[in-house]
């Protein structure tokens, strides 16, 4: 089954003016007609496709349109031509911290982020105990999270998502969270979900990440796409088992 | 069903938000919900202090005219001035990495406002006792918020979204608010001043303010106009709102 079909994308960003112009100055802009807009391409007709049961990493250097392909894919950016149809619930881990209030306490963290990934206070209520358990954060439930390390709210987060029961999980660069044994873990849980029938796609510029869970990887150079294919010695290290 | 499930889901989470943002402003406070009264209470007694002999000597049961008034503004002045940032500085980077209804964002800020509002509400009624008025016709009140509050959310959701386009908008917003607070009939009454009122005609908080203060002080429904323009301005702002906020949402994330 196809989770993610995209069809000749095109993003185009207006870049060279300031991005949040003054009420004055975009009224200047606007009667004076100089308004120089730059318009740079940043993906141009990019074709994927993603089954479920599989995991698809992009690679590509700073700039190549990475970040931009997962948010369209997720639905926070627009595209300017071309098609994305994607099946089942999308869930996007691109800025881990991004959900999270630091002045509240895990419990509460735990509702608010797992209702930004859609879930009823029911649901949450439900998988609660899965979720602190797998973060191994058992004995700060109630500790406000300002006073966890980066690692423990990376785990966190990757906890609430990967217990929403996402048909489409898209990871940017942060998938290598935790300790060596909590990178098991995760890796783990992401074979589990991939094996039920999701989908990942994993961004990240770092190889060995990619050749380590990918079942396949597309390059991309300067929006285009370069390289698309199977990974010859891909999970080499056979950390997933 | 799948509408259904989506309205389901934008609630949930804007309950979650309103509650945690509640947490966060009750954090190591004091006084807690008291907090909420001190400001109302602080303008109603300066108020009350300068201007009952003068302004408001010819005003029957000036003191709960002002009052009503007061809460009915600080509603709408504290809604909206919160809203107006509230994409663009507190959650710029949650809308640029996750997809969910932005709406959530503004409808949170209304809830939010709402609960201290309903506490103003409340501290109105005990203080009807001691103004000698029927306490009871506060009730009919709550029927005025079934418009009021989709008003103040239409205004809400155009500042959040036209903020993002033009970024002194906030500013602008903040030195606007206060013309309003001043040209809209709250601590004066406005019958003998021509000018004033029939600029006042095209202020949705005159409306409101208006029919609230018949309803409940005065015990009669207002004027068939002012009953008209409540429901014409509500609808309008919230039809404007929605248009502006759904034309402008999908851009927000590569703006912010």
């Amino acid at each position: 089954m196809k989770r993610i079909v995209i069809k000749n994308l095109i993003k185009d960003f207006k870049i060279g003016f300031a991005k949040r112009q003054s009420a004055l100055q975009r009224f200047i802009a606007v009667f004076s007609g100089v308004d120089v807009k730059k318009k740079i391409r940043v993906l141009d007709g990019v074709s994927i496709e993603v089954s479920s049961g599989e995991i698809l990493g992009i690679m590509g250097d700073n700039g190549s349109g990475k970040s931009t392909l997962l948010r369209l894919i997720a639905g926070i950016f627009k595209q300017d031509g071309g098609q994305i149809v994607t099946d089942g619930k999308i869930i996007s881990l691109i800025n881990l911290f991004a959900g999270l209030k630091d002045r509240l306490t895990m419990r509460d963290n735990i509702f608010l982020l797992g209702s930004f990934f859609g879930m009823t206070r029911r649901e949450i209520k439900e998988r609660f105990d899965d979720i602190v358990t797998f973060s191994e954060l058992q004995k700060f439930v109630e500790t406000k999270i300002y006073q966890f390390s980066n690692g423990m709210m990376q785990r966190l987060i990757f906890s609430v998502a990967t217990h929403c029961n996402p048909d489409i999980l898209l990871i940017d660069e942060v998938f290598e969270v935790g300790d060596e044994k909590f990178k098991k873990k995760s890796g783990g849980r992401i074979k589990e979900l991939v094996n039920n029938g999701a989908c990942v796609v994993l961004v990240s510029h770092d190889e060995d990440i990619i050749k380590r869970y990918c079942d396949r990887v597309v390059e991309l150079v300067n929006g285009r796409i370069k390289k698309n294919g199977p990974i010859l010695f891909s999970k080499q290290f056979l950390r997933l088992e | 069903m799948k509408i259904k499930k989506k309205i389901i889901n934008l609630l949930v989470l804007s309950l979650e938000l309103a509650k945690a943002e509640f947490k966060l402003r009750n954090e190591g406070s004091y006084l807690g919900v008291l907090w909420y009264l001190l400001n109302p209470l602080l303008s109603f007694s300066l108020l009350f202090l300068v201007f009952s002999d003068r302004l408001g000597g010819d005003i029957k049961n000036y003191s709960a005219y002002l009052f009503l008034g007061i809460i009915m503004f600080n509603f709408f002045q504290g809604t909206t001035l919160e809203a107006v940032k509230s994409i663009i500085s507190e959650n710029n980077h949650l809308v640029k990495s996750l997809n969910f209804p932005r709406e959530a964002l503004i409808i949170s800020v209304v809830i939010k406002g709402l609960f201290s509002h309903l506490l103003e509400v409340c501290l109105f009624f005990i203080f009807s006792f001691f103004w000698a008025q029927n306490p009871f016709l506060i009730f009919f009140y709550l029927f005025l918020l079934i418009l009021f509050v989709p008003f103040v959310y239409g205004v809400c959701l155009m500042l959040s979204s036209l903020t993002v386009y033009f970024v002194d908008l906030e500013n602008i917003w903040n030195f606007a608010v206060r013309i309003i607070w001043l040209a809209t009939p709250i601590f004066y009454a406005i019958e003998s001043q021509t000018r004033l009122f029939y600029l006042n005609l095209a202020n949705p908080m005159y409306y409101f303010i208006e029919t609230a203060r018949s309803v409940v002080i005065y015990g009669q429904l207002p004027r068939g106009w002012i009953i008209y323009g409540v429901v014409a301005f509500a609808l309008l702002f919230l039809g404007a709102g929605q248009f502006v906020f759904g034309k402008l949402k999908t851009k927000i994330p590569e703006l912010v």
